[in-house]
């Protein structure tokens, strides 16, 4: 479907520019209380350029895949560019020059299923959660499937391919006490095609079981206590952290729009116990959830140390921000749909594992909290965030107790890391959600349990 | 298949040829002219198209949809047996279904093109008055667009509809900075089919980018007490749309909404009055008909403090047996109170002018938590400071019911006008 190979269109390039052919594929199923509410398929394929001329950009894009229109896009992104440069008359810089190649595609070898095995997997997860959860009065069941398969061919000569699939099932459960609706909900998957991800719906059902203990003891929970309190982050909530409080405020466009992480490059921001990096494509060995070889600009994918040791090291940059800090290009210039433009993104954040263990640090609490699962997450350009929190425990002399029931916390994240006395040896990624940033994007996040002070909100 | 119109035929007769018993199509184009400022220096002109066809279908009660971008005949034969093997996999329920016959009807509003010159002349407008008026403000992002969009509807029931729309649209982010001292972020946005008057006149822009460099010089409050918060318009679409999602299909067919059982009950103070007018003349945005193929209505989802409607499509409302709503909701206007904002503030004895309001997604029974941003506390009737860490909690439903004044004065957004809302019993946490 997507043309592998754009080459021959590089003669109509007059300034810089990147062509870029794109397809998103995505299958939706959903079954609410034994109903299937959800059973879609979409697809949504294009052609843009993006042309830079005088210090700005044009952009044009195109639905239709076809010769005229790849001309056309390509004709009108430059005349967007020259538009805006005759009026603006920035007489910018020249772009860095970058050159990287790269075919990557992670498209299963297995044998499609159809949509029809589909729905049974989920069916057979729902059946499952109708007759052993007995207490459950609201279920839903969601698979998600997202395929992103784009070509790219820039004025530099950078050429890449890439197929890159994530598939996520999406599980939520309620149950009643004393007249009140309690909700959790958990996520399976990661990256790769349904068929390399999900094998049979059993291989689910040990986590499930887990959860459902989980929500069990939640309906007996109780709200925790307002204020400042010593708690454990598991890794879903340390991969929220790094990427929501510390991996926006240090994306090059955010500094250059005020952060606060622009007037703290080389100076100690956490606990020398933190180090932070966005991963380009594999850690430790393995392929991380969103692996970027060559991002939306032509540039190489590297690894980017934002904090080493407590000191905030480097920003994440595209190709016009690494002018704008006397860096280089980082490759995490990333655009979503085929007439999104890239911009700067994360890719796979996460905080590194430390040599404690789990256990160790949760037995070093007194009086504190163990907050498992994040609902939902924002932070702001000073670094302060906010967190949903629906899964956690207190912690009492160094032992979990009962469950607490839904509640926030919040902090300055600069500070808040600076407070982190110990790090698990052990790491998780997660990449379920979106991050919003003018368009959505598929992002890892990752980390090991930290044990730090947060402002826990109560009730 | 000569026109649009031509192609949604092709589409409904191509299902019901492929043995699909109801059949409907939305086919939209949409094309968009974007000016984007990027750390206060215009960066990008972005001319985009795209379009969207969605089929849907439905064999003895199974339903199956299918969403493309092509409307080339092989693409369209494609994406017909996609649905029809969709349908066939999935699973009967009696709740899925098409409109029934209405008359075929044309809509139009807003410019059919856009001005790119007007636009540029206001963006550029824009910066230098930024620039002039609020010099320790940096424009970290702003986008100023014209969607043009038009959209065909068809079922296999005989309706059709069309509608035309052109918008402009506007959203500049901010935060403010002096030497190492930095505001928190903020935003507004808004809709018109003119741009008739400067950027920073629409909405509440202007005095959202004052507030923001007053916001670098920031105060913790101490300790934890139950007070009131005057929630500004901006940040009361925060708080509308969690309480109308609890009003829509998922929550009310799953049975987790707070409301399932509240129609036309008292569920807010009387004072509160709410409508959905998505095809009102007061609405620069809306929208003139529904997902699933009705004709628009102005509705009042909340009449003096009485929920009046549920926000049910037609799925919903047949799956749930209560009734469907007119809209499928947004383009909500909030009736103006017989408060002004002063006598608002000066009624506080202590609490917090809420201008922005980040919180976790509230919990099916309606609690919800977060932090006030760019936010201000209120002692004896005066804004005092602008706060920094302080967090609310309380309750969606209770939210509603404790509501003490709505004020008179109101922002139209384009696509929303709201008033500023005094609410009782939060409660407020310091550090």
């Amino acid at each position: 479907m997507i043309p592998k190979v754009l080459c021959g269109y590089s003669n109509l390039f007059t300034e810089y520019t990147e062509l870029r052919v794109q397809e998103n594929r995505s299958v939706n199923i959903a079954v609410v209380n034994g109903d299937v509410m959800g059973n879609s398929r979409s697809s949504s394929s294009g052609v843009s350029a993006r042309t830079y001329s005088n210090g700005v950009w044009g952009f044009s894009s195109d639905p239709e895949i076809n010769d005229e229109n790849i001309r056309k896009v390509i004709a009108f992104a430059t005349r967007n560019a020259k538009f805006l440069g005759s009026r603006e008359n920035k007489g910018g810089k020249s772009l860095p020059v970058t050159l990287g190649n790269s075919i990557r595609d992670y498209s299963t070898a297995k044998d499609r299923k159809s949509q029809k095995d589909l729905i049974d997997f989920v069916r057979e997860i729902d059946s499952r959660i109708m007759q052993d959860f007995k207490e459950i009065t609201s279920r839903t069941v969601a698979l998600g499937l997202l395929d992103m398969e784009k070509s790219l061919l820039t004025s530099d000569g950078s050429s890449a391919y890439s197929m890159t699939p994530k598939s996520i099932m999406y599980i939520s459960m309620s149950t009643e006490r004393d007249g009140q609706l309690i909700e959790l909900f958990d996520i399976y998957g990661g990256l790769g095609q349904f068929e390399d991800v999900f094998t049979t719906p059993d291989m689910l059902f040990e986590q499930m079981d887990e959860y459902y203990g989980h929500l069990r003891r939640k309906a007996e929970g109780i709200y925790p206590d307002a204020g400042i309190k010593e708690c454990i982050f598991d890794a879903d909530l340390a991969g929220i952290l790094a990427h929501e409080a510390i991996g926006h405020t240090t994306e090059a466009d955010s500094v250059r729009g005020g952060s606060i992480a622009g007037d703290y490059l080389n100076q100690e921001v956490a606990s020398p116990l933190v180090t932070m990096v966005d991963f380009a494509n594999s850690a430790y060995g393995k392929p991380c959830p969103i692996p970027v070889f060559i991002d939306d600009e032509g540039t190489e994918a590297k690894d980017v140390v934002l904090i080493d040791e407590g000191v905030l090291k480097r920003f994440m940059h595209n190709k016009e921000t690494s002018i704008q800090f006397d860096d280089e290009p980082t490759g995490n210039a990333r655009a979503y749909r085929f007439n999104d433009e890239p911009i700067i993104r994360m890719r796979n954040t996460a905080i590194l594992p430390g040599k404690s263990k789990l256990e160790d640090m949760i037995a070093s609490v007194q009086d504190g909290y163990y907050l498992m699962k994040p609902s939902n997450g924002q932070a702001d350009s000073t670094s302060e965030f906010m967190f949903g929190i629906i899964q956690g425990y207190e912690i009492k002399n160094g032992k979990l107790g009962r469950a607490i029931r839904d509640t926030t916390i919040s902090g300055i994240a600069f500070d808040m890391l600076k407070t982190v006395t110990a790090i698990s040896d052990e790491m998780k990624w997660t990449c379920a959600g979106m991050c919003g940033k003018k368009q959505p994007i598929p992002v890892g996040m990752g980390g090991p349990a930290i044990k730090c002070r947060v402002n826990i909100g109560g009730r | 298949m000569s026109s649009r119109k031509d192609i949604t035929n092709y589409c409904i007769e191509a299902m019901l040829k492929a043995g699909i018993q109801k059949a409907q199509c939305t086919l939209s184009d949409k094309s968009k002219d974007e000016f984007n400022v990027d750390g206060g220096e215009i960066s990008l002109l972005r001319t985009t198209n795209d379009t969207s066809l969605y089929m849907m279908g439905i064999i003895d009660d199974k339903r199956g949809s299918v969403s493309i971008n092509k409307t080339d005949k092989e693409s369209i034969d494609k994406a017909v047996k996609e649905v029809y093997d969709l349908a066939e996999s999935s699973e009967a329920d009696s709740a899925n279904d098409i409109s029934e016959l209405q008359p075929s009807k044309v809509f139009q509003k807003g410019p059919a093109e856009s001005d790119l010159n007007l636009m540029y002349d206001r963006i550029t407008a824009f910066l230098a008055y930024s620039l002039e008026t609020y010099p320790s403000l940096i424009l970290e992002q702003a986008i100023l667009d014209f969607v043009s969009k038009k959209s065909y509807f068809r079922n296999s029931n005989g309706v059709y509809f069309e509608s035309s729309r052109g918008i402009y649209n506007f959203s500049p982010m901010f935060t403010s900075k002096e030497g190492a001292e930095i505001s928190s972020f903020n935003y507004s946005g808004f809709s018109s089919g003119n741009l008739d008057r400067e950027l920073h006149e629409y909405g509440s822009i202007d005095t959202l980018m004052k507030q923001s460099t007053e916001q670098i010089s920031t105060k913790e409050i101490s300790g934890k007490f139950t007070g009131e918060i005057i929630i500004t318009p901006d940040c009361i679409e925060d708080f509308l749309s969690h309480i109308t999602s609890f009003l829509s299909d998922y929550p009310l067919i799953s049975g987790t909404s707070i409301y399932k059982d509240s129609l036309n009950e008292l569920i807010a103070d009387p004072q509160l009055t709410l409508h959905s007018k998505p095809v009102s003349d007061e609405i620069a945005d809306g929208y003139f008909f529904t997902p699933d193929g009705y004709e628009a209505r102005n509705s009042t989802i909340i009449e003096n403090g009485v929920l009046k409607t549920f926000l049910l499509g037609l799925y919903g409302a047949k799956k749930t047996g209560k009734p469907k709503a007119v809209n499928s909701g947004d383009s909500y206007v909030i009736d103006a109170g017989k408060y002004s904002f002063e006598e608002m503030v000066s009624s506080v004895e202590k609490g917090i002018l809420m201008c922005r309001f980040s919180g976790g997604n509230p919990s099916d029974s309606g609690d919800f938590s977060g932090v006030c941003k760019n936010s201000y506390y209120i002692e004896n009737g005066e804004i005092l400071y602008p706060v920094r860490e302080t967090m609310i909690s309380g309750n969606l439903g209770e939210l509603l019911k404790n509501i003490r004044r709505i004020s008179r004065e109101r922002i139209d957004f384009g696509s929303e006008i709201l008033p500023w809302i005094q609410v009782g019993g939060i409660t407020i946490s310091g550090k």
